[in-house]
């Protein structure tokens, strides 16, 4: 065992005597990292441009850029028809709404308004989400006119001025708004809303295969410099060689991912000091698993070239199949072929720990079905390791 | 009578059907300098992978400082000393890193793998670049680094595999010397080379292999005598002799 965290450590030395793959294996969490804020580091809400072309000079659609411009996400550009017939031909805008000159005019006479969207094909999918917008804030303006038109009408030759008449129903209308009679509740199913929530469990379990691909790599290093055969001729076991080795790939991808995860809990808050902990529990396992499954590879692997090419294909189907980035339907085959992918064990205990809320408690069969394969993993790895072909 | 250090037993070896070693028995005496001579395909390396605890053989017995090779390879591997023919090194640490690292793995404790570390380092005129990265060393400095790690954990046999391949005479002497130097504290030592000089200035004994077989094993200047006068001919012109002049892979 002493020789065993010998080798470990000679791995630690080597690591940081090769000065790109230290710059590479700790900045790499710092630029996905980055990448993570700069993705989802905002509101993570819709955001849009209105662009209007406003040939109306009255209050009315002052009143509904106003509304617009008062919601959260959504700003305003106006321009001139002729530059939004120019934008709308070049394709650098989708839709623009057009408020005619008379709009104002019409709406205080009682008439019939009418806004016009002009649009490049479909206007777009944020085109046509500002449209709904759009269409909702005319709807509420509308059925103001309506309610202050109909009680003007009934309230005709009592004398009350019109402008306490429009006070009172607007401030009546306000008060339904504030307090509607028909409310629409959201009610969160699986935990948070947040994207990066649902995202940073698979852009953790992209970090930690990362040592499978380190120990795959393992063993041939050993053999290309000519110190596997060497050290075989010390002291030292093959049990205890890989043991050492595995060790240090686990502790490498964890450190890596350990990094991810404080950024992420110092930046985004996604934890509570609770969930980090367990987070790092399962980032532990799932390292440890990972790189088991890796000293297989790095066992049977002759070339550096075929320790690569099995590790990328072994990543390859955990993260196809690992419900990484893409859910796979819960009673398709390729559900029942993704059992097979630590990914899933791995990707459900950081959803059930980051985006469910849950406890480790939760994942203690994820934990178990990982720490088997760290476990089975190393023991066949080494079972099956030849040092030269023939040797035992 | 010398004491045998050494003992092979009718040694067999196959991959498939290649009988890479077939019936191999000679003995080592404590103290000597063993030289096994073939060429390329002979069997050299498997004997010596055999040997040294890498490979399991077929059949037959290797006995070395008392201990079964097949029965106890652990307490084979504390009493040996190995130095591969390609360089076995880390580029990225130092000498003196290097030569600690793998007497960790003979088994010492920090302190005194250190002390012999620079020792050894010392007898290989390398003290002065303990430090520096084997890495950026010169082929001959690295080669000597290669035999001064094989020294840790003063094993009492010694392996050495083409231990000059590719070097210059200043280092190649130097090489020698030292070996000279460790067979007189008592080391016994297999060198093999593909340098028939080399063999016929250290070796006590030399046993050349051909088709898995050790097919001639005595002094060099009998091994001479079997072909003619022992002051005109060489190794060179035994080795031929007994292997032929057909190109081997």
């Amino acid at each position: 065992m002493k020789r065993a965290l010998f080798i470990t450590l000679n791995e630690v030395r080597l690591y940081l005597q090769d000065k790109g793959d230290l710059a590479f294996g700790l900045l790499l969490p710092v630029l996905t990292f980055a990448l993570m804020y700069g993705a989802f580091g905002g509101e993570t809400m819709f955001k849009a441009t209105a662009n209007i072309v406003n040939e109306d000079s009255g209050v009315y659609s002052q009143q509904l850029i106003e509304k617009l411009d008062s919601i959260d996400g959504i700003s305003i550009d106006v321009m001139t028809a002729a530059d939004a017939d120019i934008k709308l031909e070049r394709s650098d805008i989708l839709l623009a709404l057009f408020i005619p000159a008379d709009f104002s005019e019409t709406l205080s006479s009682g008439g019939k308004a009418e806004l016009v969207f002009k649009q490049r094909g479909n206007g777009g999918l944020e085109g046509q989400i500002l449209a709904g917008i759009i269409r909702s804030i005319a709807g509420e303006i509308d059925q103001e006119f309506q309610a202050l038109h109909r009680v003007e009408g009934n309230l005709e030759g009592n004398d009350i001025p019109q402008s306490d008449i429009e006070l009172t129903v607007r401030s009546l209308l306000e008060e339904e708004r504030q307090q509607p009679s028909l409310g629409v509740a959201e009610e969160v199913v699986g935990g948070s809303t947040e994207f990066i929530n649902q995202y940073l469990p698979g852009i953790i379990t992209m970090y930690v295969l990362f040592a499978l691909s380190l120990s795959a790599q393992a063993i041939v290093e050993e053999r290309r410099r000519g110190t596997l055969e060497r050290l075989l001729t010390t002291r030292l076991s093959a049990g205890e060689l890989f043991f050492g080795k595995f060790i240090s790939i686990t502790a490498r991808g964890f450190i890596q991912t350990l990094i991810l995860l404080i950024l992420s809990y110092a930046v985004f808050r996604l934890f509570t000091p609770v969930s980090f902990l367990a987070c790092l529990v399962i980032s532990f396992v799932f390292a440890a698993a990972a790189a088991a499954l890796g000293m297989i590879i790095a066992a049977i692997s002759r070339t550096e070239e075929a320790a690569n090419w099995i590790a990328v294909v072994v990543t390859m189907f955990m993260v196809m199949m690992g419900n990484t980035f893409f859910q796979v339907g819960e009673d398709s085959v390729l559900a029942t072929i993704g059992k097979f992918s630590l990914n899933t064990y791995a990707n459900k205990a950081y959803t059930t720990i980051i985006a469910q809320e849950g406890a480790l408690g939760d994942v203690w069969l994820q934990l178990v079905i990982l720490a088997g394969v760290a476990v089975a993993g190393l023991f066949i790895s080494r079972m099956i390791f030849r040092a030269v072909p023939g040797s035992k | 009578m010398a004491e045998e250090f050494m003992v092979v037993k009718d040694l067999y070896k196959s991959f498939k059907d290649l009988k890479a070693v077939n019936g191999v028995s000679f003995s080592i005496y404590k103290g000597e300098i063993f030289g096994l001579l073939g060429p390329n395909g002979a069997g050299k390396t498997t004997t010596i992978r055999m040997l040294s605890t890498v490979l399991e053989a077929d059949k037959g017995e290797i006995i070395i400082g008392g201990h079964s090779v097949k029965k106890d390879a652990e307490a084979v591997r504390s009493i040996i000393g190995v130095c591969p023919q390609d360089l076995a090194l880390y580029e990225d640490l130092s000498a003196l890193d290097n030569m600690v690292f793998f007497g960790r793995m003979a088994g010492m404790e920090g302190k005194e793998a250190k002390a012999q570390a620079m020792e050894n380092l010392k007898l290989m005129g390398l003290e002065g670049r303990a430090k520096g990265k084997v890495g950026k060393f010169s082929g001959g400095m690295k080669r000597r680094i290669n035999l001064a790690i094989a020294l840790m954990g003063s094993p009492q046999l010694l392996f050495l595999d083409e231990p000059t391949v590719g070097i210059d005479p200043q280092s190649r002497n130097h090489i020698f010397e030292n070996i000279q130097g460790l067979q007189k504290k008592g080391l016994t030592i297999l060198y093999t080379t593909h340098y028939m000089e080399e063999a016929d200035r250290l070796c006590n004994r030399i046993a050349i292999m051909d088709g898995g077989q050790i097919i001639a094993l005595d002094t060099s200047y009998n091994l001479k005598k079997q072909i003619g006068s022992p002051e005109k001919v060489t190794l060179e012109d035994v080795f031929l002799k007994l292997t032929g002049r057909s190109l081997r892979d």
